[in-house]
Formats: C-alpha cells, structure tokens, sequence
C-alpha cells in the first residue's frame, strides 16, 4: 500500500498573543488516505485554517509532525518546503486569490510553469481541465473580467493541474451564491471521482458538509469527531 | 526545482504596468538623472581633455622622456646624452607605442638671466627644434608681434610679452641669455628677439623664451643633447599603456636604460590634483542627485510589494522559494531602472550631441583669459563621447536599482504567508 495523502502525529500550535498564549490546535492525529473527500468542520475559532496552514508548510507547528504524501514537513526547510507544496500540494482560498496581472490560462498554468513544463504539455492539460470545468472560451479573460464562480474554478484547476497528492481548500465556497457553490463543488466532486484528487477543507458550509465522505468536526483545537457518510448527492 | 527567469521577467514587467502611473513618474525621475549624468560626464571629461591638451601643449607633453633626476634638479648635468636622444628617436621612429603620437619635441632647458640695458630678469631657457615645436606647443599660435622660430634661425629669440616689456625690448632688439654651461661655467649668448608671445599665464609670459636648440647647444657646450623629449598623444586616455610600453622599451634598448617616460600627471601635478577634485566633485553631485531618486525608486518597489502582500503569500504558497519571491521584485526594480536609465543615458547623449556636438560656448560667462592651475581655460567645451562612459553610467544605474530594489526585496522574502492570508475572513 502507498503512502497516505496526509498525516499528522499530535501537532500542535500554540500562540502568544501579548501575555496570553492561545492553543488552537491540541494534538491532532490524522490520517487521510489517496483519494478522500473530507471535510474539516467546525465553529470559528476551532483552528481549522490553522490546521490547514500546518498541513500546508505554511506555519510550522510547535510540537508534533507532518507528512504529505510520505514527506516529513516539519524538518523541511522554507525551499524544502515551497518544492513541496509546489509538487505535492494544491490551495484554493476563499478569496480565490487568482494573480489579476495573468489571464485565466496563465493563473491556471502557473504551477506546472513554475514546475518547467512544456508549453504543449501544460495547455494541453489546461484546456482539458477548462473544457471539464466549463470554462473554455474563457482562458484568455483576466480575472477582473470573470464571475466570483468561474474564478473559483480557475483556482480549483490551478490547484488540481500539477496532480498533487492533497489538495488544501479552505471555505471556498464562502464567496459564492448557492448556483455557483453548487457548480463548484460538482466540478470538485467529478475531479475528485475521475481523477482520484484527494481534497481536505476546511468550511462552515453545510451543503459541503454534505457531499462530503468524511466528515471530522474540530472543536477548541482537537478533533471532536470524525466520521464517514453517505454523502448526499448534488 | 527548475524554475523559469522568464516567469520572473514576465510577472515583473506585467506588474509595472499594472501601476503605470506610478512607475512612469519614476521612471521619468530616473530618465532625468541618467540624461543629466551622462551629460555632466561627457561635458567633464571634454572639460578635463582640453586642460590636459591645453597643459601639456605648454608644458612637456602627455609623456616626457628624461632622466628621472631630472624633474626634481632641473639641472644640465641630468640631461639626455646625444647617444641617448637617437637612440629613443630611433625606438620611436621603429613605432610598436600603443596610441597615436602625434608630435616629438626634443627640448633644452636651462634656467638662467635674460639681461638687456634695463634690467635683468630670471628666464626660463628652452631651446627648441622650431618645426617640432610648432607642431607639439600652442606658443607659436600666441604671436603677438614678429613671428615664431624657424628652422634656419641661428641668434633668433621668442619672448614672452612680459619679458620683454620688463627688459624694454622692441622686436629686433637683442639683449643677453646667461646661464651655468654643462661644464659649470657661467657662459653669455647674445640672441634678438624676432617674435613675442602672450598665453594669458603671467608667469609664463613673464620668464618664457624659445631659442633654437642648435644655439642652445652651442652656447651651454652640450650640442646634440636634450633634456627632454615630450611626446604629444591623440589622448590623454592613451598615456598610461603608452608610458607603460614605452618604459619598457627603454629599459630594453641600449643606452637608454637609465631614461623615464614621466607621465602628465607627475609633470603636472597641480593639474592631476584639480582633474581629480573636478571628478570628485562630479561623482558627489551625482552621488546626491541618485540617492534622492534611490529613494524613489524604494519608495515605488516597496509600496508596489506592500500592497501585493497577499500576492506574495499566494505565490509562496503555489510554490515559489522566498528567494525567488525576493527575485521577482529585484527584477522589478531593475527593469525599472535600467530600462529608464537606458532611455535617460540616449536622451542624454542626443540632446549633448544635437546642441553641443560642436562645443558649448561659455565665452559670455568670461571676461577675458581665464586661466586655472596654468592652464588657459578655452571659452569653447568640446564634449567628449566615450563608451567607457556609457558603460560605467549602466552599471551605476544597475547598481542603484539593484540597491533600491533589496529592502523591498528582503520584504517579499520574509512575508509570512499564513499572516497574509488571515485579512481575507
């Protein structure tokens, strides 16, 4: 069997704000395996997005460890670390933050330029992942020019193109009327069945919650609960 | 990692677009103090050629050859021996000497008393072949009355107006040259003035005369021999390869290894030291002037990075190494800077070129002679195009913008991107 998407050992994270020091993750243990939808559920406050930043390298925890398909992140250092999530990890904000000075193609591609792709590679595979999100013809407008859904889904594909083993999304849904949540989380569930994309988020949204498989609610920085459903279809 | 400096470039220029307004308005800043740099530098260095070429016409050329007892005695007994003399034309004649010479004087000097029936006066002696002469020093351009040496003069004298005035001669007039011979005896020559000069210097018109160097030799019992041999080169720039040469083929020929090829600088050592306050002075205001558009082009890099914060946390978290993040923004700054400083530096040297190509004239601002550090100041500056000067404006303007760019840079570098993601809920 191969290495698991992600999985964390006790991690911890702990602030000092002035004199208070905040725990907003206690000693998370987690396993998730290749190809898993699964949402992290939880109130504000409950140390989602940090946990979702100690999956992604983007905070190093204070105790415990991390590894993403196999790698160990938390003795990486910041290049180690950026090659990583580069390789193996993919992010979609709630923001989309797509880069406004690119056009959709460009942000799309970003990744596998950065990787050193090929031009015919990288739009081949690009345009494919356009035409199965329903953006073709759409590639060359700036995200300026695009709705909050389809920039979304740009930054769904910008962050499925290079094949990574996780992809990272944290309320993607939060900016979106219900149409476009809709549209959004069909495209990830189809990338995630024909694909075998593995995705984690983090959200508060509930029709998410229910198309998940997995569900695991965080409460206070520690997994309350962590069960699988039958997800409900959309 | 194979990561592409196209991506880089790309980004970078997209993003200088993206605030045009505001990289135009220092862009434009940065096109200003390159067309005033490289217009203050090649207007200096035509400054700088023509004091030299004005210096070393009067004095002993961009190169003199002489013992090197010479310069500090100023004595006969350290002079060239006639041997000698041919023996360094001979080498000059074969050529090999980097840079063009454009003249050879060979030159007797002796410091003694010019004496008529009112007075005597100190004199500067220089006897001198008249066609060499006339094609090496300005002198024979500064006639005032009569004319300058000939070839064939044998008792002739050309005399400062000072001189003359103070010894109450009249062209034609004779009066005595005395001076300690080669042999330490005090010897009389009896010449006449046939020409008088006026260089604006008074210390020069005041004790300066030429006289055949045949009468010279004559007189002070050392016929063939010669102080010195100035050389006169097509520019002051060719003078430290050419002395170099130079030195060494005199070291190599027979007979000669005991001459020194002295450069303008050690001749002229007012004039090095004023060339190099100029340049310094130059390089100061210039130091100023881009430290303030330093500070602007700083300002523009890191309000641009300040405000793509979020950016840069994104691009970190797609897969960019923070030093590559701090790339993007040296590259910023740097096309900033060096393709405005490009503009600047052309803009600079048409606007030198159209205008002033021919010299920009400065005679309203003098009253009469403006003499400095011996040197007759020409009303006339030719500027002087070097592409040494071109280059060492890039690579200062490179400089600039690569030290612009680095505090920003280093901003990029250590954004924390969990923290810059955080505003967005």
């Amino acid at each position: 069997m191969g290495n698991p998407a992600l999985r964390t050992e006790a991690v911890w994270k702990v602030f000092h704000q002035e004199a208070e020091e905040v725990r907003a993750v206690r000693g998370v243990t987690l396993t998730i395996q290749p190809g898993e939808f699964v949402v992290l559920a939880g109130p504000s406050g409950s140390g989602k997005t940090t946990l979702l930043n100690l999956i992604g390298g983007l905070t190093r925890p204070t105790d415990g460890r991390v590894w993403v398909d196999g790698l160990e992140l938390t003795r990486m250092s910041s290049r180690e670390l950026a090659r990583m999530r580069l390789e193996k990890l993919g992010f979609i904000f709630q923001s989309y933050n797509l880069l406004p000075v690119l056009s959709a193609l460009e942000n799309a591609e970003f990744p596998l330029l950065l990787q050193g792709l090929e031009r015919g590679q990288r739009e081949h595979r690009v345009r494919e992942l356009f035409q199965r999100t329903g953006l073709a013809g759409l590639e060359h407008r700036r995200p300026g020019k695009l709705s909050g859904g389809q920039q979304q889904r740009v930054a769904v594909i910008r962050a499925v193109v290079g094949e990574p083993a996780l992809v990272l999304a944290d309320e993607p849904t939060a900016n979106l009327d219900s149409a476009a949540s809709d549209i959004l989380l069909t495209v990830m569930e189809e990338l995630n069945r024909d694909l075998g994309t593995t995705f984690l988020f983090a959200t508060h949204d509930s029709r998410l919650m229910e198309r998940s498989r997995r569900l695991i609610h965080l409460v206070d920085g520690q997994i309350a609960s962590d069960q699988w459903q039958e997800p409900r279809r959309g | 990692m194979r990561f592409k400096t196209t991506v880089i470039a790309r980004l970078a220029l997209r993003n200088l677009r993206r605030q045009a307004r505001r990289s135009l308005l220092t862009a434009a800043s940065m096109i200003a103090g390159s067309a005033l740099l490289i217009f203050s530098l090649i207007l200096g260095d035509g400054t700088h050629e023509q004091w030299i070429d004005s210096a070393v016409r009067m004095a002993d050329g961009h190169l003199s050859i002489q013992s090197p007892r010479f310069q500090g005695s100023r004595a006969l007994k350290d002079r060239m021996p006639a041997a000698s003399r041919a023996s360094v034309e001979q080498a000059l004649r074969q050529g090999g000497i980097p840079g063009e010479v454009r003249a050879v004087a060979p030159r007797l000097a002796v410091t003694g008393m010019a004496s008529s029936a009112a007075g005597a006066r100190p004199a500067r002696i220089l006897g001198v072949e008249p066609t060499a002469e006339a094609a090496f020093s300005l002198l024979d351009e500064k006639v005032r009355q009569g004319r300058y040496l000939r070839p064939d003069d044998r008792l002739a004298a050309y005399v400062g107006i000072g001189l003359l005035e103070a010894l109450d001669l009249k062209l034609g007039s004779k009066f005595v040259l005395t001076a300690q011979d080669a042999g330490g005896e005090i010897a009389g020559q009896l010449v006449r003035v046939v020409g008088t000069f006026r260089t604006g210097i008074p210390e020069v018109d005041r004790s300066l005369l030429h006289i055949p160097l045949s009468t010279a030799g004559a007189w002070l019992g050392c016929s063939g021999d010669v102080t010195s041999l100035g050389l006169l080169l097509s520019s002051s720039e060719q003078v430290p390869q050419a002395r170099r040469s130079l030195q060494q083929r005199l070291s190599e020929t027979r007979g000669t290894e005991a001459l020194g090829a002295l450069s303008w600088r050690e001749s002229l050592p007012e004039l090095d030291a004023a060339v190099k306050i100029d340049d310094f002075s130059n390089y100061l205001f210039q130091g100023i002037l881009f430290s303030i558009i330093a500070l602007g082009i700083v300002n523009t890099v890191l309000m641009s990075v300040m405000y793509r914060r979020r950016e840069f946390g994104v691009l970190q978290a797609l897969g960019l190494t923070p030093g590559q993040s701090a790339s993007l923004v040296l590259v910023e700054g740097l096309i900033l800077t060096v393709l405005s400083g490009t503009i600047g530096i052309a803009l600079g040297l048409s606007v030198t070129w159209f205008l002033w190509g021919e010299g920009l004239d400065l005679s309203s601002m003098m009253d009469n002679e403006w003499t400095f550090s011996g040197v007759v100041m020409e009303p006339v500056v030719v500027p002087r195009f070097r592409v040494a000067r071109m280059v060492q404006g890039l690579s200062f303007i490179f400089l600039i913008g690569m030290l612009a760019s680095l505090y920003p840079a280093l901003r990029a570098m250590r954004i924390d991107v969990a923290e810059t993601m955080k505003f967005e809920r």
